[in-house]
């Protein structure tokens, strides 16, 4: 499903991304643990197409296809979502009209005819349930005054209602407290599929306490430098980073 | 109109010309009022660079074009499809200057018992003497040429009358049209309209004013209200002229004692378009909520001046005008809270918020206050950005495309005014005429 090959990128003049390579099957779920700075956030935003994140050399495919080619919307309606880290807030457009409008670009692109307000409506409301969010918060605008934990869950919500082949989550667990984590990871699980593909992004094990990878990957200095299975993150839990550095110094 | 004249002397040359042929022109006082109104414009002149309050915004314009009076349009009706406002409202029809008999394209015959709505020019005819007081009051027109001279030129104009405690049953649409007329020179009107609410009475009155035509067409209107005790008037705004349409639109409102002024300003569209808003909140706990949008592009220019007195107590007012600006467009936003000595516990606040789209828009902002009073709240700010790069990503990266996403912001910043709209059927109009303004310049960047 997606095929990362020695993939360098830029941030302005600084780069981040050093070489990463990295192969996501179909019914996988990945997690990629790292320490801060190690260029985990900069790979979810150039799988998702960011302004400002330049690729400097490497190759990145999707389902076959260059991904890098593709404009952000274009991703999107081929199947990649990103779960922002940080989701935008924008005053002014409801949660229901977005929510709706990203569905119907959606339904558009796989040549499907576009659902009506009604139809939506009750649609999207299944899916407010299956977070255990409250169908007031889809007449509010996109995220504002939203808490973090209704912010995160409005990214599972929109997970939901798009359905993506290849869902990456950035940090989605930060800022979470037990329950919502719980929800948030039910959400994640529930689109676990043999057609589909997570890649977590991650900073602690917590998450993976809910949401059990296939395969853990530690990032390091812009490009992964262990992989292993879930029990890879226990023993990142228990002994940090610093084990990982050293062996890489000694390599 | 003699070319060799300067043109301020060519309004005066005018003036003399037409006094005797315009309404009202045997009644001594009203010959004295339009006679020191026009004094009153003389003494500024038009403005120009220098002229305070036009140092950014080019009255040339307007003034370096030769007008004559407005005169028939070449067609007249199907105003139900000009106007916003939907039929079942009633409706004054005031087509290049005059105003449209009942049954004649308006609709005004059905009033309630205690309101009447009146053509400015029958009623000198048929009663001058109730207009005495209204029209002969002195007003300072510092810093208003242009009201000057409306109160000098007016031809015809709508007088709106509120008896005590009565509340005007459904709003009322005063539609200003203007068209070409057979010479498709370029023309102008000049128009008065008087509002008077005794205490305590209500109404909610749409202004309209649609530009068709190709040769620039010119208005310029003075309206004075007046809201007695406890009275209410909301006020809408809607200005749509053609591309080389202007207007001079200048308001003046007296609020009494706890009673609320609102109004709410939206401007589609002129060559210049500029308003004047003057409100005296007069009495104790008088309020007033002033609302504005604009979209502006091309080479569009449109300026708010708002100046809000406080001249007693416990007085509130809630300003807040946003513009859109495409292309070269121009906004101008000077908003004055004048807060008198004596006007404590005054509650105000002045905001300007504006989203340029383009590299060649500009914006002048200016939220001020004055105050001489020491017990009062007062809030001002004014922002200029830029559509959030982070939002638009955001969008985008759901699968709704550029131009989708852009026209969503856009509307997104925009509505928060049309939400403020009390009229339902008004407010879709209103949605519909936003999205047809929708920036074009944005969508063609994201082709």
């Amino acid at each position: 499903m997606l095929k990362i090959t020695d993939l360098h990128a830029k941030v302005g003049e600084k780069t981040i991304l050093k070489g990463l390579s990295l192969t996501v099957n179909a019914g996988e779920v990945h997690a990629i643990m790292g320490p801060n700075g190690s260029g985990k956030s900069t790979l979810s935003y150039v799988l998702a197409g960011r302004e400002g994140y330049q690729v400097t050399s490497g190759s990145v495919l999707y389902q076959g296809k260059d991904l890098l080619g593709l404009a952000p919307e274009e991703r999107a309606r081929e199947g990649v979502f990103l779960a922002f880290q940080y989701p935008v807030e924008i005053p002014g457009v409801s949660n229901k009209y977005f929510l709706k409008a990203a569905y119907n670009a959606l339904r558009k692109h796989r040549g499907e005819p576009e659902m009506d307000a009604g139809a939506f409506l009750k649609f999207v409301k299944e899916k407010a349930k299956m977070v255990e969010m409250d169908p007031a918060f889809l007449n509010r605008s996109v995220n504002e005054g939203f808490s973090g934990g209704e912010k995160k869950r409005n990214e599972i919500l929109q997970m939901a209602v798009l359905e993506p082949k290849l869902a990456l989550l950035d940090e989605t667990d930060s800022g979470l407290d037990i329950d919502a984590l719980k929800i948030v990871a039910g959400g994640i699980n529930k689109l676990r599929d043999p057609k589909r593909a997570v890649v977590l992004v991650t900073h602690y094990q917590r998450l993976l306490d809910y949401i059990v990878p296939d395969f853990v990957h530690v990032l390091s200095g812009g490009r992964i430098v262990k992989s292993g299975g879930k029990e890879l993150a226990l023993q990142l839990e228990k002994e940090g980073y610093g084990w990982i550095e050293a062996e890489k110094a000694a390599a | 109109m003699t070319a060799t004249l300067n043109p301020t002397d060519r309004f005066a040359a005018l003036f003399e010309s037409e006094k005797a042929r315009l309404p009202g022109g045997g009644v001594r006082w009203l010959a004295q009022a339009r006679a020191a109104a026009l004094e009153a414009f003389q003494k500024q002149g038009l403005p120009h660079a220098r002229f305070e309050g036009w140092r950014h915004t080019p009255a040339r314009v307007l003034t370096g074009m030769d007008f004559t009076s407005a005169e028939r349009p070449v067609a007249r009706g199907g105003y139900g499809g000009k106007a916003l406002c939907p039929v079942t409202f009633h409706r004054v029809v005031v087509h290049n200057g005059r105003v449209q008999p009942n049954g004649e394209g308006s609709v005004y015959g059905e009033l309630p018992k205690g309101v009447s709505v009146l053509s400015l020019a029958d009623a000198l005819r048929d009663d001058p003497e109730s207009l005495k007081t209204a029209l002969s009051r002195g007003v300072s027109f510092d810093g208003l040429p242009f009201a000057a001279l409306a109160s000098a030129l007016f031809a015809d104009g709508v007088v709106v009358r509120i008896a005590r405690h009565v509340r005007l049953d459904k709003p009322l649409n005063v539609l200003y049209v203007s068209d070409d007329s057979a010479a498709a020179k370029p023309q102008m009107t000049h128009l008065r309209a008087l509002v008077l609410l005794e205490d305590g009475a209500s109404a909610e009155i749409v202004t309209e004013s649609v530009g068709g035509g190709r040769a620039p067409f010119w208005t310029n209107l003075l309206t004075q209200a007046s809201l007695g005790e406890g009275a209410s008037l909301k006020h809408y705004r809607l200005q749509r002229e053609s591309a080389s349409g202007l207007q001079t639109a200048a308001t003046l409102v007296e609020v009494g004692r706890s009673a609320r002024y609102e109004s709410h300003a939206f401007n589609f569209g002129g060559a210049l378009v500029r308003h004047d808003l003057r409100v005296r909140l007069a009495g104790e706990g008088a309020d007033c909520a002033l609302n504005g949008l604009a979209l502006v592009r091309g080479e569009e220019i449109v300026d708010h001046h708002t100046v809000v007195e406080h001249a007693a107590v416990g007085g509130t007012t809630r300003e807040l005008y946003k513009a859109v600006l495409d292309e070269r467009g121009r906004f101008v936003f000077d908003g004055l809270v004048d807060v008198r000595p004596g006007a404590q516990k005054t509650d105000a606040s002045v905001y300007n918020k504006n989203l340029l789209l383009s590299e060649d828009a500009d914006v002048h902002t200016n939220p001020e206050f004055k105050i001489l009073a020491d017990d009062v709240s007062c809030k001002h700010g004014g922002a200029i950005g830029q559509l959030s790069s982070e939002s638009m990503f955001y969008l985008r990266s759901r699968g709704i495309g550029a131009s989708d996403a852009r026209r969503m912001l856009v509307y997104a910043f925009g509505s928060e005014m049309i939400e403020r709209v009390g009229l339902e059927p008004l407010k879709e109009a209103l949605t519909a005429a936003l999205h047809a303004r929708m920036p074009e310049a944005a969508e063609e960047a994201a082709k």
